[in-house]
């Protein structure tokens, strides 16, 4: 498991937030998502075996978003 | 129009905007009828707040609530548009191979889940309206406290509006963010596609209420009133509902397009309204910096209505000075009275039944809720040649001053 934070720009409220940490629920091999409007970035702890920066990156897009590792 | 077309107006629409309408229609008559057993209806001023709590919901609350709570929302009906179209593909598609063209229109799915979320919603905001009242009860807010928590509370919705413009990364701090349990919660509950999820999820707005919805919180504990402060937050909630509904209804249609719009639009209400909020905190405070008290040299003194000019002033001379409070605030808005000399200010009401009553000299630290009819007596102590003492209702609505000659 490993820990990797991401900026996201494109939130505009503390719902933005919440639909980023739906992601929990959705995204095979994540842990745990803590995503922050006021930082504008989200934390996400994942497997790194199962789940790549890349296939996190297309599911915040899908979300409507972008996502940058910091 | 063929026999297979739809009506262009959904009939869940029609109920939902009725049965709107005639609870709206309901709580007038209830609240304006003479009944003793609910004490709220009977006072003017009451009542003038319960339409400002209804009018805000209406105008900025549902905007304001839809912003927070309609990723919610808009999460649970996706499911069940989803739902909706997986029952209604295949039917489509069968018909299809007939020849016949079928579309799929989720719209009746859509706006029952809406509509029972809202009324969860009413009813979570009534109870929390009452509690907060309860509460407001035990704490007794006095003036100046009530001054300092409408001034704090415009700074919020100052800073709200100023992050929905985008100005500074440092307004994002305005927007209160849910501890994570709850969101977590809240959305696992989400994604449920029963019709007891939409009820739930509506009850569960209380704990991520918007901007808008906080003030009137604050504004339910300051009422000090289980019943006044339920019907505050009734009021204010089913004033967002309308507005809730067809903007969650178009946008499960329209999508995001319109939402910039929106917002823009809910930053500026917000913007307004927290000047307004700031503005009556610093008039309860006694502050000259409020607008009414920077201006009020600057525009034409209203003398008020005709009644009482005709009524003889007391003479300042002789140590006496009237001031009439009336429902459209006090008349005359400035008075003149001798300096270095104490002297006796009478307040007049006559079925006066607005915030007028309740009257504050800040400097002064005095307060006093004036019977509707009748004259109270307040001894000013001699003051500066040249100062002014500024007085206010409690709302910081009505506005005026005493200067010393």
């Amino acid at each position: 498991m490993i820990k990797k934070t991401f900026r996201v720009p494109d939130m505009s409220c503390t719902n933005c937030a919440m639909n980023l940490e739906s992601l929990e629920d959705t995204l095979d091999g994540v842990k745990e998502i803590n995503a922050s409007y006021h930082k504008l970035q989200m934390t996400v702890e994942y497997d790194e075996i199962r789940l790549t920066d890349e296939q996190i990156i297309a599911a915040v897009k899908k979300k409507g978003y972008q996502a940058v590792p910091v | 129009m063929s026999r297979n077309q739809k009506p262009s107006l959904d009939p869940v629409i029609l109920i939902t905007l009725g049965l709107v309408l005639v609870t709206i229609a309901v709580v007038m008559i209830v609240f304006q009828s003479d009944s003793n057993s609910v004490n709220i209806a009977n006072d003017s001023g009451t009542m003038s707040q319960l339409i400002v709590a209804f009018v805000t919901g209406l105008t900025t609350g549902g905007l304001s609530c839809l912003a927070v709570q309609g990723g919610l929302l808009a999460s649970s009906l996706a499911h069940q548009i989803e739902q909706d179209y997986l029952e209604k593909a295949p039917h489509a598609e069968r018909k299809k191979q007939r020849g016949k063209k079928t579309q799929v229109q989720p719209r009746s799915s859509s706006a029952l889940p809406i509509l029972l979320f809202l009324v969860a919603k009413i009813v979570a905001y009534t109870l929390l309206g009452a509690l907060l009242g309860l509460l407001g009860s035990y704490l007794t807010l006095s003036p100046m406290t009530r001054a300092v928590l409408m001034i704090l509370i415009g700074i919020f919705m100052l800073g709200n509006a100023l992050r929905m413009f985008n100005i500074h990364p440092i307004f994002r701090y305005f927007s209160i963010e849910p501890p994570k349990f709850i969101t977590r919660y809240v959305r696992r509950t989400a994604k449920g596609t029963d019709t007891f999820t939409p009820l739930f999820l509506g009850a569960l707005t209380v704990f991520i209420p918007c901007g808008v919805t906080q003030a009137m919180m604050a504004a339910a504990l300051g009422t000090s009133s289980m019943a006044m402060g339920a019907a505050l937050m009734f009021a204010f909630t089913l004033g967002t509902s309308p507005v809730f509904f067809i903007v969650a209804y178009l946008t499960t249609e329209l999508g995001a397009r319109l939402e910039k719009f929106f917002m823009r639009f809910v930053a500026v209400v917000v913007l307004i309204l927290g000047l307004v909020t700031v503005n009556s905190g610093l008039n309860i405070l006694g502050s000259p910096l409020s607008f009414q008290n920077l201006t009020r040299n600057l525009l034409p003194s209203n003398s008020g209505p005709a009644t009482v000019a005709q009524v003889p002033q007391a003479s300042a001379a002789e140590g006496e000075v009237v001031l009439y409070v009336q429902n459209e605030g006090y008349f005359p808005r400035t008075l003149s009275a001798p300096a270095g000399k104490d002297f006796t200010l009478n307040l007049v009401t006559d079925q006066t039944y607005s915030c007028s009553r309740d009257f504050v000299i800040p400097a002064l630290d005095y307060y006093e809720l004036l019977p509707d009819t009748g004259t109270v007596q307040v001894n000013i102590p001699a003051q500066e040649k040249g100062s002014t003492l500024f007085f206010t209702c409690s709302m910081g609505m009505y506005t005026g001053q005493i200067v010393f000659e």
